[in-house]
């Protein structure tokens, strides 16, 4: 990509949640470096989605602090962590479905972290006069690039309401990347997609990585995890079973009993 | 002893209070559905009560006929007519409230219309006649309203607690689809819910309308302040309800034990006295912490101000804007009675721009329009008795938007159901605290501005300058649409998590679309003031006005604009052609309240009626085909029956 973009160390520690008597994640402590892929998996219920909302600012945790660059974004709301390049997709999708394909990536790219506090109001108000400040031309470049990375070309004027889950997935990868994220954090971004189009979710994964972000994703899909995250953490009922290299993560024998049902899945 | 003495006197309205609130929690825990419209049901069961008795009917027969005959039957055919065709469309929360808003305005519209707006006196149902109790003075019609209440929600709480439809209930309640596949019939659970509902919205109109004097919109809103009590109860607890509803009526009762001895504090203390309902909603939503919705909430207006009909060429785009100027300057024609008539439409159609800035561009519900517009009003006339008229102007929407900005700030926190409770109860604040005040609405008045010494006082210079008016706005919704501003605001309807996700600063939009919007409508409403040369607080009244309005956009298409100044006209030539003001607003809520059927709203009638050749059955097919196939009734699985099973098996244990 050509606007180069210099990833963030994202650093979670401590990180505990409680939903009444359930501690759904239990003092856990990750690391997503720059330049890597990180994978969070674990089995259904094992927290992995509380960490991960407590991560985007969408729950508080009830203890822990998360960090990004070294700075304390604990207390941030979602938007303002977006604003700190803390890029985003959902499980549930969250696209905007009135909006044409290339219009949401535009909306990412358009609401790239510039200006802070006062300034965006005031950019805000002399827009709303006729008076948009916006570099219309380096905006529409983006989003080109993006699509063109993604495969999404010939559904750049597509209305996002009539296109598959899978797509979606892809269109909502774009608007974040199209939003420079510095960290880029994944919801499930493979449920949904055919084998081909999971491959090719590999070789994106890898390309942004390359390009020094830090991404991190949460997955079902335990051979993608395997076979692109440079570092993986295993959880399960609330706590840390693992982490390390996938290989080291593979061989586990509490990540096989728990989550792998010995021996079976992953050969 | 005088304190015992009102508080006897407040329990009568309390236990009314209690019983309108009981009934909205029942409908709302049965269908998943906050019925905006409980308060016109009350009004037309009040009604209809009057009538039967006019008719010669004995009185307990009257109230017998429209408790256990007619509200029942109301409430199912809400069910089948509005309710169930959202429910097959999987509508979001949002469309059921614009489709209750519909069933409000259209009963307004049909009373308004059968009985007009006189006030009725009914006669009590039940013996008024004052006892005294050793000194305590004792309102019979109290007790047994209160005896009414504790019998009606002791008998709906064992139903709820101890037969198989209250767990059939709570069940849809929870996951209507779980329940529908364990065998529950979830549409009939709902019509359920619905006729209690209606039958306690009917009964609180009849025992009501004992005290109120009976029109279209004084009841209707009383009934409608009691929204407080589901609100205090968290939309769940119905004996919170009912203690927050008697606490209420005894308390505004105590209230008359003291006044302030300061002339201007006894009117605000009065004020406060005879609206302490509304000022409890208000307080209640601006201060309960959580406050959810079950069963998802109505999130924002996405579903209906979404539909759009597709991009237009540009051609055909100024070809219609260059028919609809020409539309605009033919009242220009027109004769002094009809242009003066048609000066409405200019006015109006700026506040139902601000509707759409933000209702259907940024999703927001806002049902409290007209109390912006009135403040415009006001402030214009105010400021202009010392100020040029045109600064006046200026002043005046300013203002209204700096009101805008303060009350949307604390509103925006809001979503959904509650931001549009919230609205509603600005607008009924402002309207009760501002505009029924003598102290800021007497020897109001309104001149038509002068524009660098030349006189705007006469109908066709008005109107011109009310058009330019609308010009401007037109600019600034241009400006709202287009570009990275217009984007934003579109990705915050569609999905606020998803504009979240990309640093949008959602609260800052949501305030600056709530100021804009406020200031729209402060500039309509002093135009509609100029208009009229003068300051009339029904105008502005949030039933009369905020709710229709609301119901008139969303009908007319609420993402645009140019519909918006359709829905103005369409008002304003129905109320002339039918010669009484609130006819427009029987066709309003009929779409409105079938939105379920016609989610394209007038649109989609048009182009149903435009399409092709049309013969009857053609056109009867066509509206007929809106109407999905029922759905092949649910089959029970295995397991499903296994779990009705040992439901049953538990209830029969206990």
């Amino acid at each position: 990509m050509s606007e180069s973009v210099s990833g963030s160390r994202l650093e979670a520690t401590g990180m505990t949640k409680r939903f009444g008597g359930l501690t759904a994640v239990d003092d856990i402590s990750i690391v997503a470096e720059p330049g890597q892929v990180t994978a969070l998996i674990g089995p259904n219920g094992a927290g992995k989605t509380t960490l991960f909302q407590c991560l985007t600012g969408s729950e508080r945790p009830d203890a822990g602090v998360v960090r990004l660059a070294g700075r304390d974004i604990t207390r941030l709301n979602p938007d303002a962590r977006a604003r700190l390049g803390l890029g985003r997709t959902f499980q549930r999708l969250a696209v905007f479905p009135s909006m044409s394909v290339a219009d949401n990536l535009r909306v990412g790219a358009e609401n790239r972290p510039r200006l802070g506090g006062f300034l965006r109001v005031a950019a805000l108000l002399i827009g709303m006069l006729g008076f948009p400040i916006d570099d219309d031309k380096a905006n529409g470049r983006r989003v080109d690039e993006v699509l063109d990375l993604l495969g999404l070309g010939h559904l750049r004027d597509a209305p996002a309401g009539s296109l598959s889950t899978g797509t979606l997935r892809l269109v909502e990868l774009g608007r974040a990347l199209c939003n420079d994220p510095k960290v880029l954090l994944l919801d499930e971004p493979a449920s949904g997609l055919d084998t081909s189009e999971t491959q090719e979710l590999q070789t994106v994964l890898r390309t942004i990585a390359a390009d020094g972000i830090a991404v991190l994703l949460v997955e079902h899909d335990v051979h993608l995890v395997f076979d692109v995250a440079d570092a993986v953490y295993a959880m399960a009922e609330g706590r840390l079973l693992t982490s390390g290299s996938p290989d080291d993560v593979r061989r586990h024998p509490a990540v096989l009993a728990a989550y792998l049902d010995v021996g079976g899945a992953v050969s | 002893m005088l304190a015992l003495d009102y508080a006897f006197a407040g329990l009568g309205l309390g236990a009314i209070a209690a019983l309108s609130g009981v009934g909205l929690l029942i409908t709302y825990r049965a269908t998943g559905v906050f019925n905006i419209g409980h308060g016109a049901i009350a009004m037309i069961a009040a009604y209809l009560y009057w009538q039967l008795a006019r008719w010669g009917v004995p009185s307990w027969a009257a109230a017998a006929l429209v408790l256990v005959v007619a509200a029942p039957m109301f409430g199912v055919v809400l069910e089948r007519a509005v309710f169930r065709p959202l429910q097959r469309r999987a509508a979001t929360p949002a469309d059921s409230l614009v489709a209750t808003i519909g069933i409000l305005v259209l009963l307004l519209g049909v009373a308004y219309v059968l009985w007009g707006a006189q006030a009725r006196h009914p006669e009590s149902l039940f013996p008024q006649s004052v006892w005294h109790l050793g000194g305590v003075v004792v309102h019979e019609d109290a007790l047994t309203d209160l005896a009414v209440v504790v019998f009606g929600t002791g008998l709906l709480g064992l139903v709820l607690q101890l037969t198989p439809l209250g767990t059939q209930i709570r069940a849809v309640v929870d996951r209507r689809d779980l329940a529908e596949l364990s065998g529950v019939d979830a549409d009939r659970v709902a019509a359920i819910g619905w006729s209690i509902g209606s039958v306690f919205a009917a009964l609180t109109g009849i025992l009501l309308s004992a005290t109120l004097p009976l029109d279209p919109f004084g009841l209707t809103l009383v009934v409608l302040e009691t929204f407080a009590l589901p609100v205090i109860a968290g939309l769940t607890n119905i004996p919170v309800a009912i203690g927050a509803g008697i606490a209420l009526g005894i308390g505004s009762s105590e209230m008359n034990l003291w006044t302030p001895s300061h002339a201007g504090l006894a009117q605000i203390w009065d004020a406060a006295h005879a609206n302490l309902f509304v000022i409890l909603l208000l307080v209640a939503l601006l201060a309960r912490k959580r406050l959810a919705e079950s069963g998802g909430d109505a999130g924002t207006a996405t579903t209906f101000a979404r539909r759009r009909a597709g991009e237009q060429s540009p051609a055909r785009l100024a070809l219609q804007y260059g028919v609809a100027a020409v539309a605009m300057l033919l009242p220009l024609a027109f004769g002094d009675v009809n242009l003066r008539q048609a000066q409405e439409i200019p006015a109006l159609a700026i506040i139902f721009v601000s509707i759409v800035a933000v209702t259907g561009y940024s999703g927001q519900i806002s049902l409290g329009q007209a109390g912006y517009a009135g403040l415009g009003a006001l402030f214009f006339a105010k400021v202009s008795a010392s100020t040029p008229q045109i600064v006046a102007l200026l002043v005046a929407a300013i203002a209204a938007g700096i009101v805008g900005f303060l009350t949307g700030y604390p509103a925006i926190r809001r979503r959904g159901l509650f931001l549009a409770l919230t609205t509603f109860a600005v607008g009924a604040a402002v309207s009760r605290f501002v505009f029924a005040q003598t102290y800021f609405t007497s020897d109001v008045t309104v001149h038509r501005p002068s524009l660098f010494g030349l006189s705007l006082e006469g109908d066709h210079a008005f109107y011109l300058f009310e058009l330019a008016m609308l010009a401007i706005a037109f600019l600034i919704m241009y400006n709202l649409r287009t570009g990275a501003l217009g984007r934003a605001l579109v990705a915050i309807r569609d999905s606020e998590d998803g504009a979240r996700a990309v640093g949008v600063d959602v609260r800052v939009l949501k305030v600056l679309i709530f100021t804009v919007s406020a200031m729209l409508a402060g500039l309509g409403g002093a135009l509609l003031a100029q208009q009229s040369e003068s300051f009339t607080a029904t105008a502005f009244d949030p039933l009369e006005a905020s709710l229709p309005w609301f119901a008139v956009v969303v009908v007319f298409g609420a993402d645009s604009a140019a519909a918006a100044v359709i829905g103005a006209a369409f008002v304003v030539l129905v109320n002339a052609v039918s010669n009484q003001s609130g006819a427009y607003l029987i066709p309003v809520g009929l779409v409105a309240a079938f939105i379920g059927r016609l989610p394209g709203g007038a649109a989609e009638i048009a182009r149903r009626l435009t399409d092709a050749t049309i013969t009857p059955t053609v056109l009867m097919k066509r509206f007929s085909a809106s109407v999905p196939p029922p759905r092949t009734p649910p089959v029970l699985s295995e397991r499903g029956r296994e779990a009705l099973q040992r439901l049953r098996a538990g209830r029969a244990t206990r």
